[in-house]
């Protein structure tokens, strides 16, 4: 277990600023997830804290030690691949042994250490099989097999589990959450997935355009958002998030007035992003008692199974909310919903920035 | 019912006509022969024949200088396997051959990894395009050029003596001992392009992420070349090889236009020995059965190389 520190990271290609000073603090033993959309830098940062990648400015500290100048096998990191990396004409059993043997770890220690994590990972069986002849989610278990037998100090995941679909994407899900409670190793983890991202934090680090956005723990990021992109990003299906107009207790989306304890930084007459998450917006007869109702008209339903997505538009502009699986809804529906104003949010129209 | 039975399925009980109205009917299957029948014509014209041809004259004696040649079986055959000089060739032709597999693979390898390495991407164009430059050549050009530079007065003698490498000036093509280095020279720097591009093409499609895992892994340059780089570049290599040992054991120009096969007949391989045995010696028969053993051996390496082909598929 070893604690990271990333001060003032830069990278630069040519010209191009891709990274613009990042500093996060990651305990020893915490989970950290990176997420973001594409382009966001979150690999970038994952790739330099490797060392696959050169640093233009600042620092990586893993343990005590600046890691700046240090080849990543000086590192004492493992990397889990988004493809996974299994080297084709090996068998799992070499996969897992290379980086011991490379090590010039005695061949019976080998022996015992692959065999004790393919026993972690259940892939005894597959020890003898050549990547090629596994399915993604076996080849996944053979790359984190990989990882782990390395006993590394710091473990960095890659977006691992986007090649596999939904199902295994769940189970893997469960998987890595097992094995970091089991091994307690710090970890790196970059997603674009915001699911994962809430699932197996610790703690989120939340990027966009190569800055940090948030950083903080699933509920703080998931319940107070700094921003209105952090707001959007993270929670599905997303935020609804509106232009409105500040009254007097109260705001005004299109022709329609909600009353609403304002944000003491938003003062009468402002224009603002106005925030509501799906789950804060239900049919009345589910919601309480001091929640703002509106009658609205459903024009689209979603049905999920566990609960239904109600779609309606309140003063010229969409919203979705969320009820019971088995509410009996259909679309042209008239229905009153209640908003539950409590957890409503405003964000500035020019930055972006979480009004408070 | 029996009408119906006819006009269902090709007849070949009336031949001729009833070919035509084979293909007619099984139209679907007879199609694509159809458009073959072109290409198997001249192929049949420009390859077919003259291999039979070949085969045939090798079992007659006087063949094309007397109008009557004499079927004598496979007699050419045991007088060229008692023939020292067809002995010679053939090891020479082997330490040609496999000298010049080996050359163009430890060159084009080489450079293949050099120019895939991450530099600006205009210098990696110009290194790529200047590399290259010895595949464009004729084997003519290639030959003179050598001989040229080769010269006892050439330009490399000269540099060899400058640099105090060398007390007075080789005769790089005419001395017995250094004519087949000289040939295995210039043979690898002909060569050795086909198996660069090859390779250049295979190394682009190895995945980035396996030499990462391996850098993560601990391993030095010589560990991901062999861990990694030869495993993915297998399939390529194997066939290029094959491919590589097929021209070259046939290779008669570049022999030919540099050394002639000598001095003596140190550098003499199979095709220049064909070739003397007809157009000098005008042993056409003993010509035509030379011919034949590069034949079966050639084919040889090619049952090999298309199987490897099928194999990849």
């Amino acid at each position: 277990m070893s604690n990271i520190e990333i001060r003032d990271l830069v990278k630069r290609y040519g010209t191009v600023e891709a990274l613009h000073a990042i500093n996060i603090k990651i305990e020893p033993g915490e989970f950290a997830v990176l997420v973001g959309p594409s382009g966001c830098g979150k690999s970038t940062t994952l790739r330099m804290v490797a060392g696959l990648e050169t640093i233009s400015g600042g620092e990586i500290v893993i343990g005590d030690r600046v890691v700046n100048g240090l080849r990543p096998k000086e590192r004492g990191i493992a990397m889990v691949f988004q493809n996974y990396a299994l080297y084709p004409s090996k068998t799992v059993y070499q996969n897992m042994a290379f980086s011991l043997k490379l090590s010039r770890v005695p061949k019976d220690v080998i022996d015992q250490k692959v065999r004790a994590v393919a026993e972690i990972l259940e892939l005894t069986e597959l020890l003898e099989r050549k990547p090629g002849a596994l399915s993604g989610g076996q080849r996944q278990r053979v790359a984190m097999g990989r990882a782990i037998v390395r006993d590394p100090k710091v473990f960095l995941f890659d977006e691992p589990l986007s090649n596999l679909d939904a199902k295994l994407r769940g189970q893997m899900r469960v998987e890595i959450k097992r094995l970091h409670q089991r091994l307690k190793n710090t970890i790196i983890y970059v997603t674009h997935d915001q699911v994962e991202a809430m699932t197996l934090a610790d703690r989120i680090v939340v990027m966009r355009d190569g800055h940090i956005e948030q950083q903080g723990t699933p509920d703080e990021i998931f319940h107070d958002p700094a921003s209105e992109f952090v707001a959007g990003f993270m929670g599905s299906p997303a935020m609804n998030l509106v232009k409105a107009t500040a009254g007097a207790d109260a705001i005004t989306i299109g022709d329609t007035s909600i009353p609403w304890a304002l944000p003491a930084s938003i003062s009468n007459g402002d224009t603002l992003t106005f925030g509501l998450r799906p789950e804060d917006i239900r049919p009345a007869i589910d919601a309480s008692e001091v929640s703002t109702r509106l009658t609205v008209t459903l024009e689209l339903i979603e049905q999920l199974g566990t609960e239904k997505l109600i779609y309606f538009t309140v003063g010229g502009h969409s919203f979705v909310g969320k009820a019971e699986g088995r509410a009996d809804l259909r679309v042209g529906q008239s229905i009153e919903v209640a908003f539950d104003m409590v957890h409503a949010y405003g964000f500035s129209p020019n930055s972006g920035a979480r009004l408070r | 019912m029996a009408m119906e039975a006819q006009g269902q399925g090709p007849n070949f009980s009336t031949r001729g006509a009833s070919l035509f109205q084979a293909i007619r009917d099984n139209s679907a299957g007879a199609t694509p022969y159809l458009f073959l029948l072109p290409c198997l014509v001249i192929l049949g014209a420009l390859l077919g024949v003259p291999l039979y041809k070949v085969v045939e004259y090798s079992l007659f004696d006087n063949v094309i200088i007397k109008p009557d040649p004499i079927f004598v079986g496979l007699d050419n055959y045991s007088n060229l396997l008692s023939d020292s000089g067809f002995w010679s060739a053939l090891l020479n032709t082997g330490i040609f051959t496999i000298g010049s597999v080996l050359g163009h693979l430890v060159v084009g390898m080489s450079l293949a990894m050099m120019v895939n390495a991450d530099i600006h991407p205009r210098a990696r164009t110009i290194f790529r395009s200047l590399l290259i430059l010895p595949w464009i050549f004729t084997a003519a050009v290639v030959a003179l050029n050598w001989q040229l530079l080769l010269n006892p007065f050439g330009v490399i003698n000269y540099w060899l003596g400058a640099a105090g490498i060398i007390n007075e000036p080789l005769d790089w093509l005419g001395d017995a001992n250094l004519a087949m280095w000289s040939l295995l020279l210039i043979s690898t720097w002909r060569g050795y392009p086909f198996i660069m591009v090859s390779f250049l093409s295979g190394l682009q499609s190895v995945p980035r992420e396996l030499y990462e895992a391996a850098e993560i892994d601990g391993a030095n340059f010589f560990h991901k070349f062999w861990h990694v780089t030869v495993p993915q570049l297998k399939p390529v290599i194997y066939g290029v090889v094959l491919l590589d040992l097929i021209w070259t054991f046939q290779l008669f120009p570049l022999v030919w236009l540099t050394t002639g096969g000598g001095p003596g007949r140190v550098t003499e391989v199979l095709s220049t020995l064909t070739y003397r045995l007809a157009f000098v010696d005008f042993q056409f028969s003993q010509a035509a059965t030379a011919a034949v053993s590069i034949l079966v051996i050639s084919a040889a390496f090619t049952i090999l190389y298309l199987r490897n082909e099928t194999r990849n598929k």
